[in-house]
């Protein structure tokens, strides 16, 4: 339980060093929101002093830190200017759709890339395992956008699958099965941009581990024992895996959801990208804030899954 | 007459940093012997007996944690780095596994010369000719200079390691395992280049060892440690005929036996 | 040593390819500004050898367009109009590393244009801007790999040189920035700096924003090297004989950290190749008129470019075989740190 305590400690250690980082980075912008908003000749000064005012912009950089994490705490995170509201239910409906998208897509990438890292491993330097290996590199080889970019010009000129969106046209009054199936239909491109760009690696890494384990002599000695193979693999090669295999989707997930970022706006799914971007564009700065700590939030809270899990799975940390 | 080397009271304690736990490791405790000019001084123990970390301390490689270190009547426990510097080339250590005290990138002659280099003495060509000069006293071939370590074999490396120890001319040369990771047959032979060159160059010797038999062959007085101190000390020949320690005992009873040839200085 | 060929191999081509992209003025047909506002998205010109009436032509030859009768925004060959092509022509100028002046072009079709990558909105050729493009983008990704790693292997040194407290700083700090998701962390970087910039100071802030992110995954390693490589025995005998800590780094540390270095560099190139163009795609990065792979795609976000002119996807096509290069050379090189030192 020390362990799991210390590993939460250190998750919270870097959400307030990230929120602290962001923060700073915004006494790098020489111009705000309200800047651009001051160039504007329809807009009276006094207006835009007066919302300066209203939301304490000119108050020092630590006591604006201090608010805002109060009222985090309280729930709420800051105000966006552009929206002309919270900006915490803003974010909460955008990074569930982020949610969707990265965890469908981390769950069949895994799917994958599990059981075919581990027949790649079996067959290792025979001609499955190249087909494999080539198979990855080439896809490797294929830049995220590329990707993207070519499965929706693929979409569009086939029109099998929808261009973009979440949700169709008359979406409110469709029953329910036909609801998930709408949004499966317009999720199936962006997971698939997603488990694509995602699956050369896991694979890699996967056939690595467990091609490492499988030349162990405490797996010749099971196999010597007269095992069946399929027990092998499950019951005793992949535990011993489990190590490098658990960090490995510690860091799958924020690969992940870097690459969710633009497969969202490339097609137009309503996540926390899209979101994000406007906001960069209109200087909306509570909204970048809040969007950037979100994702560090789910990628911390990832890891910190992940680390409970090799506590889980690898005794030898226990007894440390 | 004044011993070269003077331990007084040696200690050194370091935390293990681990991942979860801070304990306090005790290398060294209490240590403390005294070493003849000219002679070899033996330190025999098992592994994790302390010996590596006071050949570290005594090459002023680390700093103890508490007592003296005498060497030529100077306290150099109490000697800034810059002062160190200088008594530097007068104490020198021969490593282990010379696969890795030597850099695999460099030329045995810029091995050998790199002291020198250091240390600023010399002009370069002046010290070309030395490090070839000593690569010949043991017993190498001058047309091996311009080879990478990898090139030589594993006595060859360690014959380049020592002649780098000698380059700077010191008064001491520790010897940390150095001959454990050789051959039986090459360790005959450098032990004898060693006792060779101490004649030849009056050097002190601090010869550290597990394996009994290697001390006594090359060794007067001897020294053995457990856990950080030493249990039992004396001339080599009183040690040998009469262990009073079980430490002592057990690595007799782990020694091979070799003939000892007339030349040494042990027995 | 077959990985030594290997390396060979993989450094010839992706040479190739930087030569191809360096002498992009001489390999373009026409100045990737030129505008031609009466031709708007030229579909990419098919070479004939065959023409119309059945006779062999021994040079290479395309057919001239013109808009297709009753159609909007279409073309159709002209098959009495045929351009020859021809190499080694005298056409737009342009600046050779931005220094030499030239005149020399690989091919051309005198005063008629060949589009054999398609044009664009405005008219401009698309091979010209894709290697034009490629200026910008590999420049950039090679500038900021130089930064970061400038940066990474000055902080691993410092912290595995002096370990204690300092390492203990510097690598939390590393993990903070490895925390956050890093295009999320390049965006924000991003979106706190001026937007509204002229091209050549975006192309420097992109630089410095992508080299300033990527920091901490080579401090990482290099620091690992530089910890395993302070406790070697021929550091500590070089000590021995009273070598100062800087003559240490600088003759026997660093150069042990040489080969995670270029690794880094191998994979960290395509990676920041690709971080230029995705914030370019966006219209975080280099702005137009100057061209980028990123902001050549950036049209492909709306839908009639998307549905109707499918040749404008060319560019991302282009930076596979770039990848392509630095992904084995990076593989190469791994294979090659990974072989053994000293035999046993």
């Amino acid at each position: 339980m020390r362990y799991a305590f210390r590993r939460f400690l250190h998750s919270v250690f870097l959400l307030f060093g990230v929120s602290v980082l962001t923060f700073l980075f915004t006494t790098l912008a020489p111009g705000n929101y309200f800047d651009e908003m001051r160039l504007n000749p329809q807009i009276a000064p006094e207006t835009v002093t007066a919302l300066r005012a209203q939301y304490e912009l000119d108050c020092p950089l630590p006591v604006r830190y201090l608010r805002w994490v109060a009222s985090v705490a309280r729930g709420e995170m800051g105000f966006s200017f552009a929206y002309n509201s919270p900006v915490a239910p803003l974010l909460w409906v955008r990074a569930r759709n982020t949610l969707l998208l990265s965890l469908t897509a981390t769950f069949f990438a895994w799917c994958i890339a599990l059981p075919l890292g581990i027949w790649s491993a079996e067959r290792l330097g025979r001609t499955p395992d190249h087909v494999v290996t080539s198979a990855t590199a080439v896809l490797l080889v294929i830049p995220d956008l590329a990707l993207a970019l070519g499965l929706l010009l693929l979409a569009v000129r086939s029109g099998w699958f929808p261009p973009g969106g979440m949700v169709s046209v008359g979406f409110a009054s469709l029953p329910w099965p036909r609801k998930l199936l709408d949004i499966a239909v317009h999720m199936a491109l962006p997971v698939t941009a997603l488990v694509l760009s995602a699956i050369p690696l896991l694979i890699r890494h996967v056939r690595a581990a467990v091609a490492e384990v499988l030349e162990t002599g405490f797996m010749r000695a099971a196999q010597g024992q007269g095992i069946p193979r399929r027990r092998l693999l499950y019951r005793y090669a992949l535990p011993a895996a489990a190590n490098p295999l658990i960090s490995l989707f510690g860091f799958s997930l924020g690969a992940l959801l870097s690459g969710s970022l633009l497969v969202e706006v490339v097609m137009s799914w309503p996540g926390l990208g899209p979101l994000l971007l406007e906001a960069i564009l209109a200087r909306d700065l509570y909204v970048v804030i809040g969007g950037v700590l979100l994702s560090t939030l789910f990628l911390v809270g990832g890891n910190f899954v992940a680390d409970l899990l090799l506590y889980w799975a690898d005794p030898r940390i226990r007894t440390e | 007459m004044q011993p070269l080397v003077q331990i007084e009271h040696l200690a050194k304690r370091y935390r293990a940093r681990s991942q979860s736990s801070r304990k306090e490791v005790v290398a060294l405790d209490d240590v403390s012997f005294a070493i003849v000019s000219g002679s070899t001084f033996a330190l025999v123990g098992a592994s994790g007996s302390g010996k590596s970390t006071l050949a570290f301390c005594l090459a002023c490689l680390e700093r103890p944690t508490s007592g003296k270190i005498w060497f030529d009547a100077r306290d150099v426990t109490a000697l800034s780095e810059k002062q160190l510097r200088r008594v530097r080339p007068e104490i020198q250590l021969v490593f282990q596994d010379p696969a890795l005290s030597l850099n695999p990138r460099m030329m045995a002659e810029e091995i050998i010369a790199e002291p020198l280099a250091v240390q600023r003495r010399f002009e370069p060509r002046e010290r070309r000719e030395r490090a070839l000069l000593l690569l010949e006293r043991v017993g190498l071939l001058r047309e091996m200079a311009r080879r990478c370590p990898a090139e030589f074999s594993g006595g060859q490396r360690q014959r380049l390691a020592i002649s780098r120890a000698l380059v700077l001319e010191p008064k001491l040369l520790i010897f940390d395992e150095a001959l454990s990771a050789l051959d039986c047959s090459v360790q005959a032979q450098i032990a004898n280049l060693l006792l060779d060159l101490q004649s030849a160059f009056g050097l002190t010797y601090l010869f550290i060892t597990h394996d009994l038999a290697m001390a006594a062959h090359m060794a007067r007085e001897v020294a053995v440690m457990e856990r950080g101190r030493i249990v039992e000390q004396g001339l080599t020949k009183n040690v040998l005929r009469r262990p009073e320690h079980p430490a002592t005992q057990l690595l007799l009873a782990a020694a091979p036996r070799f003939a000892r040839p007339r030349t040494g200085a042990g027995l | 040593m077959a990985s030594q060929r290997k390396l060979v191999y993989w450094i010839a081509l992706l040479g190739a390819l930087h030569g191809v992209v360096v002498c992009a003025g001489f390999f373009s047909p026409y100045d990737p500004e030129e505008q031609v506002r009466t031709r708007p998205y030229v579909p990419p010109m098919r070479i004939h050898f065959v023409d119309a009436r059945g006779s062999i032509h021994l040079r290479p030859f395309v057919y001239d367009i013109r808009p297709r009768e009753g159609a909007f925004d279409e073309y159709e060959e002209d098959t009495g109009r045929t351009l020859h092509l021809q190499f080694f022509v005298r056409g737009a100028p342009y600046r050779l590393l931005g220094i030499l002046p030239g005149r020399l072009h690989l091919f051309g079709a005198g005063d008629a244009r060949v589009y054999l990558f398609g044009g664009d909105g405005y008219g401009r050729d698309l091979l010209s801007r894709i290697l034009a493009g490629g200026q910008i983008s590999l420049l950039a990704g090679l500038l900021a790999a130089g930064l970061a790693l400038c940066f990474g292997l000055s902080i691993g040194a410092t912290a595995g040189y002096f370990g204690g407290l300092t390492d203990d700083v510097l690598m939390r700090g590393a993990e903070l920035f490895l925390a956050l998701p890093w295009l999320y962390l390049l965006f924000a970087l991003r979106a706190f700096l001026p937007l509204a910039v002229s091209p050549l100071e975006a192309f420097l802030l992109v630089i410095a924003v992508i080299g300033t992110v990527g920091w901490a995954r080579p401090a990482r390693l290099v620091r690992g090297v530089v910890l395993s490589a302070k406790e070697r025995d021929f550091v500590r005998a070089a000590r021995g004989f009273g070598a100062s800590g800087a003559y240490l780094l600088r003759k026997h540390i660093l150069p042990q950290t040489a080969s995670v270095v270029l690794t880094q560099a191998a994979i960290l190139v395509p990676q920041y190749v690709l971080a230029e163009v995705t914030l370019s795609f966006l219209g975080l990065g280099v702005p137009e008129p100057v061209p980028s792979w990123g902001n050549l795609l950036a049209n492909l976000q709306q839908y009639s470019v998307l549905a109707s002119y499918w040749w404008m996807y060319l560019p991302a096509a282009a930076m596979v075989p770039f990848f392509l290069g630095y992904l084995g050379l990076a593989s190469a090189l791994q294979e090659r740190a990974d072989a053994p030192k000293i035999g046993a």
